[in-house]
């Protein structure tokens, strides 16, 4: 197989960066390099904000019943070509099929809502707010705005915000995950193909040294980050540094709570999927149980059964459950955690290291891992593992169960599986995340709706899809008018 | 093979439209040439509404693993080494596992569009299986009749 070295896109162009630096793309299932990715200049940064600066001029004045038409288009491309980008995220990635298949469908249904851009736009207006003097405010797109996408969902994040911004007349960078990038590759055919005018948007592979100055370019409005809650620190004070908005959704440590009376079945068969889904590199994996009362011995013993029962492989193959992990450092680092879970006492009752798949030597496969007797104190109940390691708490109570909730520093997720309503609006009403679920595993909010976060699973105002999106992407002008 | 994913139950039903469609294409010949071919575009046609089914019903926040459903259980052995009324009794077995397959599919399925679709599915494999039995029937009559 020829292994290619990805391109930019610029201004409707295909470009060859100019930088001797590219990193290898493998394939986590079986460790050969795909394609090679150019860590781009900070000049070629330049060139695509020029590109998408001049590009504005002109997309802003295009109406907004025409900006929706491309997105009309763009969503029919993907529908033509779902299960090959499908199959292209499982190749760089090793999610399994199925979970792939899901990303697309999301990233295609935020371009549907933002297909709405004709009414998700409409300002508002009062007359007479003093005498013969009417104000409006009016909504307008705020010029260049740029994305630096995760390795873990690489093709449908960078669908939270692109659409939005550009359906409200921005122009619009990806910086794709330097991990993960040929799913941003194969996207950025397809809006070659739907015809979005030069400049409108605008692909620039690379790292660090691309964001960096992304954010310190002064024709550049805003940044949309998802990734880890450090890069999301730094990235959020150095866009305030340099006056830009900026949303980042970062780290996570999502917890579901199991109440005794919890429908057992569907609340494992959920766990299941929230833990272990995506090899638990999901920022809404639920990674701690946390089992109330009596719930706890049946579950625990439900949950290594189930567990025990998933079958690992190639994502490729509909047959398995559950892939590989992104990359060998993730998989050390993972190792590593299960080393610090014993050393620190927990006991473990489902081991996945070690697993072999048979035909994929060198895939980074572990299996999935459960532990028990594992504290809030614990570095495993703390950190953000993100691998298929799934850690179990015994509390007490309801009462102790939020405290475990709200002692992290994190506030993405989390979820209550129980039979009580009293019990289930307590836990929405209390409890400190942007996301809850009620006997859901993974709470992942649809296209219409802001994708949350607190605490420090969260560094901004507005968050990505749905309305949130378009006011991220918009000024508002307010207008006071009188006639003599 | 184990169905336990909702992309391996709808990928093994899209396999089972392409499978039919080339046995009734492949088959088409003598008395039997109109009603295969009708059932041959058929089973295309049902193989996009699959295809499109898996597409757009996945639903991400639900892919919970799935029990009870292996994909052994529906699977029928096709020849075409046989005379009509050995073809007719294996497209009456196809229909009938293609039958059994969408209706489990549509239990196990937790996705109302998806699972309506397997029921519709179902419906015209029961419906194309009576036709092939009351085709049998009259085959066998005018086999005994030229006996």
């Amino acid at each position: 197989m020829e292994i290619k070295n990805l391109k930019n896109y610029i201004s409707s162009e295909w470009v060859e960066s100019k930088s001797k630096e590219l990193l290898d793309v493998r394939n986590p299932a079986t460790d050969e390099v795909m394609a090679r990715v150019p860590l781009s200049t900070v000049e070629e940064v330049g060139e695509a904000v020029r590109a998408a600066k001049v590009a504005f001029l002109d997309w802003r004045e295009t109406t907004p019943y025409t900006r929706a038409r491309y997105m009309f288009r763009l969503k029919n491309l993907m529908e033509e070509r779902f299960e090959d980008l499908a199959q292209i995220i499982v190749g760089e990635h090793g999610k399994i099929i199925d979970e792939a298949r899901g990303e697309v469908r999301r990233g295609i249904e935020n371009v549907e809502v933002a297909a709405g851009v004709p009414s998700l736009m409409m300002g508002y207006n009062m007359e007479d707010v003093s005498q013969g003097i009417d104000e409006e405010c009016v909504y307008q797109p705020a010029g260049v705005f740029c994305c630096v996408a995760p390795f873990n969902f690489p093709s449908m994040v960078p669908l939270w915000f692109l659409p939005y911004a550009v359906a409200c007349g921005n122009t619009y960078i990806v910086k794709p995950s330097e991990q993960c990038p040929m799913s941003q590759n194969a996207f950025f055919e397809l809006l070659d193909e739907a015809d979005f005018p030069p400049g409108v948007v605008n692909l620039v592979n690379g790292d660090k040294r691309v964001v960096d100055a992304l954010l310190e370019h002064p024709d550049v409005r805003g940044l949309s980050f998802v990734g880890s809650t450090p890069v999301g620190k730094y990235l959020y004070a150095k866009a305030a540094a340099n006056g830009k908005r900026a949303q980042c959704q970062t780290g996570a440590k999502n917890c579901l709570v199991v109440m005794p009376d919890a429908v057992l079945d569907k609340t494992v068969a959920s766990i299941m999927t929230s833990a272990f889904g995506t090899a638990g590199q999901r920022c809404l994996s639920g990674s701690l149980v946390v089992a109330v009362g009596d719930v706890y011995e049946p579950l625990k013993d439900r949950l290594v059964e189930s567990a025990a029962r998933i079958k690992v492989g190639d994502g490729l193959d509909e047959t398995v459950q559950m892939g590989p992990v992104v990359s060998q450092k993730a998989l050390v680092r993972i190792l590593g955690y299960v080393d610090k879970g014993l050393e620190e006492g927990a006991r473990l009752i489902l081991d996945g290291r070690g697993i072999k798949v048979e035909g994929y030597p060198n895939g980074y496969f572990i299996g999935p891992t459960i532990f028990t007797d594992v504290t809030p104190e614990m570095t495993i109940a703390q950190d953000e593992i993100f691998g298929p390691v799934l850690g179990i708490i015994r509390v007490a109570d309801f009462d102790q169960a939020v405290e475990v909730i709200d002692r992290s520093r994190y506030g993405n997720a989390a979820s209550l599986f129980t039979a009580s309503g009293k019990l289930a609006r307590e836990f929405k009403y209390r409890v400190q995340a942007g996301n809850i679920g009620i006997n859901i595993g993974i709470v992942a909010p649809i296209a219409s709706f802001p994708f949350s976060g607190m605490k420090d699973s969260f560094f901004g105002d507005l968050h990505g899809q749905g309305r949130d999106a378009i006011e991220f992407f918009t000024d508002r002008k307010v207008v006071i008018t009188r006639w003599f | 093979m184990n169905l336990a994913t909702f992309g391996a139950i709808m990928s093994f039903g899209l396999d089972l439209e392409q499978q039919a469609a080339a046995f009734y294409e492949t088959a088409a010949r003598g008395a039997l040439k109109g009603p295969f071919i009708h059932l041959a575009r058929g089973a295309r046609k049902r193989a996009v509404r699959m295809e499109r089914a898996r597409r757009e019903g996945v639903a991400e926040m639900i892919l919970e693993p799935i029990t009870g459903m292996d994909g052994d259980d529906y699977r029928v052995e096709l020849s075409l080494n046989t005379d009509e009324a050995g073809l007719l009794k294996q497209a009456i077995a196809l229909e009938e596992a293609t039958y059994r397959f969408y209706l489990d599919a549509a239990d196990k399925i937790p996705v109302r569009e998806v699972a309506r679709t397997c029921k519709r599915m179902a419906q015209e494999s029961e419906q194309q299986k009576t036709e092939l039995e009351e085709l049998q029937s009259c085959h066998e009559d005018v086999q005994e009749t030229k006996q």
